[in-house]
């Protein structure tokens, strides 16, 4: 059975609904499906990008607990590391308190001055400051000033002793004139 | 044999050819295509917004659970800070120098006969050594043998609680003096001496002349 023949009519509309059909399919693809499969992408991807949030920030709220419960020793000795030094100005506290402490072990007189200060290099102890303090005991006798010193260096675990001189006094050898120079680390606030 | 005569023989060839017409064909072809992608789009729209009701629910978790996670990020970084810092100022307090120990074994080290006048003592840089001048006087028949059992005492000593323990005489020098010593009197001597030690591991703090100075850490 041959084809039958198409009129010229015929073949026109043909081709138009041909061309037809072209155009529809790019509309198709162009403005509907393109689009909502690349809507439905997106949001796969932010689905993928929350879920991997919500995963990690489970661990990363582990990692707190447990962190806090292995950091309760670290918290509790940097609360008595803070502790030791009262709030406000170095100076304004410093000097006083030396004075009272070498009082306390019968060595008159003490006198503390602030020599220099300086930030420390090291980034976990940016917030603290290194201060160096020139304490003069003009008159101190030898075992009065080992007692002293041993107290000082034990009740003050941030501060440390960096020079010693111990001169006789001329008039007096049972007395000496005591100078040192102390470092401590105190918090900035 | 019966005699068929088909006399609508030309108008059924019509409808045969209008049943065959390729532009209907094409239509009804084309109809079933579009109904196939209008099915397939609506298709993909149920499950973009299935997707979408997805989205939602995570995010609706993530609203709830953001304000807990930024709080335990900053809390975990605060809790890190510490430990560094509570680790350094340890470390710092740990390499501090002691001196009260020091000056018990200086002092345990001066015999009878001797007297020390003065004491330079500093720490070298990053705890590194220790470095300490010793000036003084020695009165004996043998003055200067008093002076050189000081040093010697002074390297045993020092050597129990400290490495690289080195005493030198900087000076040593007979003097006219004659002092008085148990009615006796004797020759002196000035001295002085150069230590150098470091503070090793050994170095400890001094024992609490009462109980409540136990070193507290």
């Amino acid at each position: 059975m041959s084809p039958p023949k198409l009129t010229k009519d015929q073949v026109q509309k043909l081709a138009f609904s041909a061309i037809g059909f072209v155009f529809l399919l790019y509309v198709y693809f162009t403005f509907f499906l393109g689009p909502l499969n690349r809507s439905r992408a997106a949001m796969l991807v932010t689905i993928q990008d929350r879920q991997s949030k919500l995963d990690a920030s489970k661990d990363e709220m582990k990692k707190a607990v447990s962190l806090e419960k292995q950091a309760l020793t670290a918290t509790n000795r940097f609360a008595a590391l803070r502790a030791l030094n009262p709030e406000g100005a170095p100076i304004a506290w410093f000097p006083p308190r030396i004075k009272t402490f070498f009082a306390n072990h019968q060595i008159d007189k003490a006198v503390a001055r602030l020599e220099n200060s300086a930030a420390f290099k090291e980034a976990e102890l940016s917030g603290w400051t290194k201060y160096n303090w020139l304490i003069d005991l003009p008159q101190a006798d030898f075992a009065s000033l080992g007692t002293a010193i041993a107290e000082l260096e034990n009740t003050e675990p941030l501060l440390s002793i960096t020079r010693l001189h111990i001169q006789t006094l001329a008039g007096q050898p049972q007395f000496q004139h005591v100078e040192l120079v102390a470092a401590s680390i105190i918090e900035k606030r | 044999m019966a005699l068929h005569l088909n006399l609508l023989h030309e108008e059924i060839l019509e409808q045969r050819q209008r049943q065959r017409d390729p532009l209907k064909i094409g239509m009804m072809v084309l109809a079933g295509f579009g109904a196939f992608l209008f099915l397939y789009y609506m298709f993909n729209a149920y499950r973009t917004l299935e997707i979408k009701s997805r989205l939602r629910a995570v995010e609706r978790n993530w609203t709830k659970i953001e304000p807990e996670v930024t709080a335990a990020d900053k809390r975990v970084a605060e809790l890190e800070g510490i430990i560094k810092t509570t680790s350094a100022l340890d470390n710092y307090i740990e390499n501090r120098f002691f001196w009260a120990p020091f000056l018990q074994k200086v002092s345990h080290c001066v015999p009878p006969n001797a007297q020390l006048t003065g004491l330079e003592a500093s720490v070298l840089d990053e705890n590194k050594g220790v470095s300490v001048s010793l000036e003084g006087v020695a009165a004996g028949r043998e003055p200067r043998s008093v002076a050189e059992d000081l040093r010697q005492m002074l390297i045993e000593q020092l050597g129990q609680g400290y490495s690289g323990v080195k005493v030198e005489f900087k000076m040593l020098e007979d003097l006219d003096t004659i002092v008085n010593v148990g009615g006796t009197n004797m020759p002196m001597a000035h001295y002085l001496l150069a230590v150098n030690f470091n503070s090793g591991p050994m170095a400890k703090s001094a024992p609490s002349p009462s109980p409540e100075r136990t070193r507290k850490r």
